[in-house]
């Protein structure tokens, strides 16, 4: 089945020395020969060393000095292709240990054609140049530039969700090169969408009247809480005691500070002066202190009283009219002595 | 009902109107009673009172009660206790374990002391003492032990001196001890950092202790009282354009200076400025 073929004698081209390749025999003169790159055959010793049939319309395939019609050579020896198991023809990519369609051969993170740009092994993956530097770059703790792939050894930019190189950047309004400092401005508030972004250099960022969290000095490109005359993050806006946001919740303000309900009062004094409990609903006011609607009453007999009744008072307690003219005459007059040389006047409030 | 009989006969008509109102509140089982100027001179006009231990607050002002019965201890939901103006000359031991008691009051009654113990109130909120006989020698070793006393109203006794212990209520935001025969102020009342009420009116007072200069005095809800006293003239001098001013003043480093001068050199004690012989809480 596997003729030695014998060497070609080509070379005098006389008639006596041509052979054929296959089977090693003359020609007869008017003999039909098959010529194939410089090598010669009996036309019926021309075929398929598989299937001993001559080649549809000429076409063989040659492995190992052996043609093989398409056939049985992609039966015998044709590469599957390592991604789409189908047989490679034409040109076979042989790398990772096993062979490729030149466009099933891909990086195995950007998805991009590796056949014509090289490829480079890492951790069992083929990867491409830019990919693997990436990969590299993050084992270091830095970024690569999106646009020049290169590490960025200084602080990055941040630009349309990519990382690059600040240099390769100029502000929008003054057109000066830009550093780190550089702020992403949301062209289209309320777009996901980042490809509206611009870059602005620190100072015509500042020029631009967004505005600044009064916490953090940070521009505020979310929702903006002003209160207080300032603009703060929502998780900006904090109780000064408590340090928890409000998130929209109820505050209270004090000398140009914020309060959660709960520490105002606790600091400020909203508290019943009976119950000593965060008041609820209406408050009375007076005597330097405050009362629940309910417990608003006589400091002596615990009669309610309300807006209208008229009360006396000593030592910052409320005293209802009965229960002051039941208490000792000295007492009495001693208190209206002082009353009338103190200058603030407080019977009734 | 569970009625203990009575066993003295007062003024029958004002013994009806007590029992009547007690009848009515236990009907509704109102957790309030009030006995206000119902002319009771004991207990024992109020027949089955110390059974009703539903009720939170107990008002008795303005009658004639000289004692408290240790029994009353047994409301152990009474909340508020007024007995204000009233002619109780001592109390009973009891009533500190009082477990839920957070306001008692016993303003212008003929106190001229307070039991053994009396500090020992678990949750005391606001106590009234005003217009009675106490002073430092009759108050008892652990009465500046309630720490979550928060109004303390000590007005109209003879006090010449304050315990320095009054800085461990740490809760204190009244603390009012006008017309007393106070000497001196210790210089703990400035550890007390909720305090926004101080009376001093009417005492015998000639310096204050740089410390007080700790208390916030600037906030709008703080209301401090000097005057009536025998201050030493830059107290008296900076008191005469106001509080504030006169703040500011102990807080200086020149107050600081002035006042180890006076320590070392003190100021004569001035007389008692108040007649108390007239005090009704004095007449037996």
């Amino acid at each position: 089945m596997s003729p030695t073929p014998m060497p070609s004698l080509v070379g005098g081209m006389s008639f006596d020395n041509m052979m054929c390749s296959r089977c090693g025999e003359g020609f007869e003169p008017h003999e039909k020969i098959v010529n194939s790159t410089g090598e010669l055959w009996h036309q019926q010793c021309f075929v398929c060393a598989q299937c001993f049939r001559p080649f549809r319309e000429g076409i063989f395939y040659e492995f190992e000095n052996r043609k093989y019609c398409e056939h049985d050579f992609q039966v015998l020896f044709a590469p599957c292709c390592g991604k789409c198991g189908e047989f490679v023809i034409g040109r076979v990519i042989k790398a990772m240990n096993a062979n490729w369609h030149p466009g099933c051969f891909r990086c195995e993170m950007c998805s991009g054609e590796l056949a014509d740009s090289g490829f480079i092994r890492n951790a069992g993956r083929a990867l491409c140049h830019e990919c693997n530097a990436k990969v590299k770059a993050v084992g270091l703790g830095k970024y690569v530039c999106h646009k020049c792939h290169g590490l960025i050894d200084d602080q990055p930019l941040k630009f349309r969700g990519e990382v690059y190189h600040p240099y390769h950047f100029n502000c929008t309004a003054c057109g000066v090169e830009l550093d780190s400092s550089a702020r992403e401005v949301r062209s289209r508030p309320g777009f996901a969408n980042n490809d509206m972004n611009e870059l602005y250099c620190l100072r015509c960022h500042d020029k631009m009247g967004i505005p600044i969290c009064g916490a953090c000095r940070r521009p505020i490109e979310e929702r903006v809480v002003t209160a207080l005359g300032k603009h703060w993050h929502v998780e900006h806006f904090v109780c000064a005691k408590c340090e928890k946001p409000f998130f929209g919740h109820r505050h209270y303000e004090k000398k140009g500070l914020a309060y959660c309900e709960t520490h105002y009062h606790q600091l400020f004094g909203n508290l019943c002066f009976v119950c000593n409990q965060v008041i609820a609903g209406d408050v009375f006011t007076a005597l330097n202190k405050a009362w629940c609607v309910h417990h608003f009453a006589c400091s002596m007999c615990d009669q309610k009283m309300n807006q209208k009744t008229k009360f006396y008072e000593f030592d910052l307690k409320p005293a209802c009219k009965k229960c002051y003219e039941k208490l000792p005459v000295e007492f009495r007059r001693r208190l209206r002595r002082q009353h009338e040389a103190t200058p603030k006047k407080l019977i009734p409030a | 009902m569970n009625q203990t009989p009575v066993s003295c006969i007062p003024n029958a008509s004002k013994m009806s109107k007590a029992k009547k109102v007690l009848e009515e509140a236990r009907e509704i089982k109102n957790p309030e009673l009030d006995l206000t100027d119902k002319g009771i001179s004991t207990f024992e006009e109020m027949p089955g009172l110390l059974n009703m231990t539903y009720i939170t607050r107990l008002t008795l002002t303005h009658n004639k009660l000289k004692t408290v019965p240790p029994g009353l201890a047994n409301l152990t939901n009474l909340e508020i206790l007024t007995l204000a103006n009233n002619n109780l000359e001592d109390l009973p031991l009891s009533l500190s374990s009082m477990p839920k008691l957070r306001i008692l009051n016993l303003s212008f009654n003929k106190l001229y002391g307070l039991p053994r113990g009396f500090g020992a109130f678990p949750v005391l909120e606001v106590l009234d003492l005003t217009y009675n006989n106490l002073n430092e020698k009759n108050l008892p070793g652990n009465f500046f032990m309630m720490e979550t006393l928060r109004a303390l109203y000590l007005g109209d006794n003879d006090f010449e001196y304050l315990s320095p212990e009054i800085k461990n209520l740490k809760n204190l935001q009244i603390l009012v001890l006008r017309e007393n025969d106070l000497i001196e102020l210790p210089k703990e009342i400035g550890e007390l950092s909720r305090l926004r009420e101080l009376n001093v009116q009417g005492n015998r007072l000639t310096i204050l202790p740089p410390e007080i200069g700790n208390l916030d005095m600037i906030t709008s809800k703080s209301v401090f009282r000097f005057d009536g006293n025998e201050w030493v003239t830059p107290i008296a001098d900076q008191l005469q354009v106001g509080v504030g001013h006169l703040m500011d003043y102990i807080r200086t480093e020149t107050y600081r200076i002035l006042y180890g001068r006076y320590l070392t050199n003190k100021p004569e004690i001035p007389p008692p400025c108040v007649d108390k012989a007239k005090k009704i809480s004095r007449i037996r």
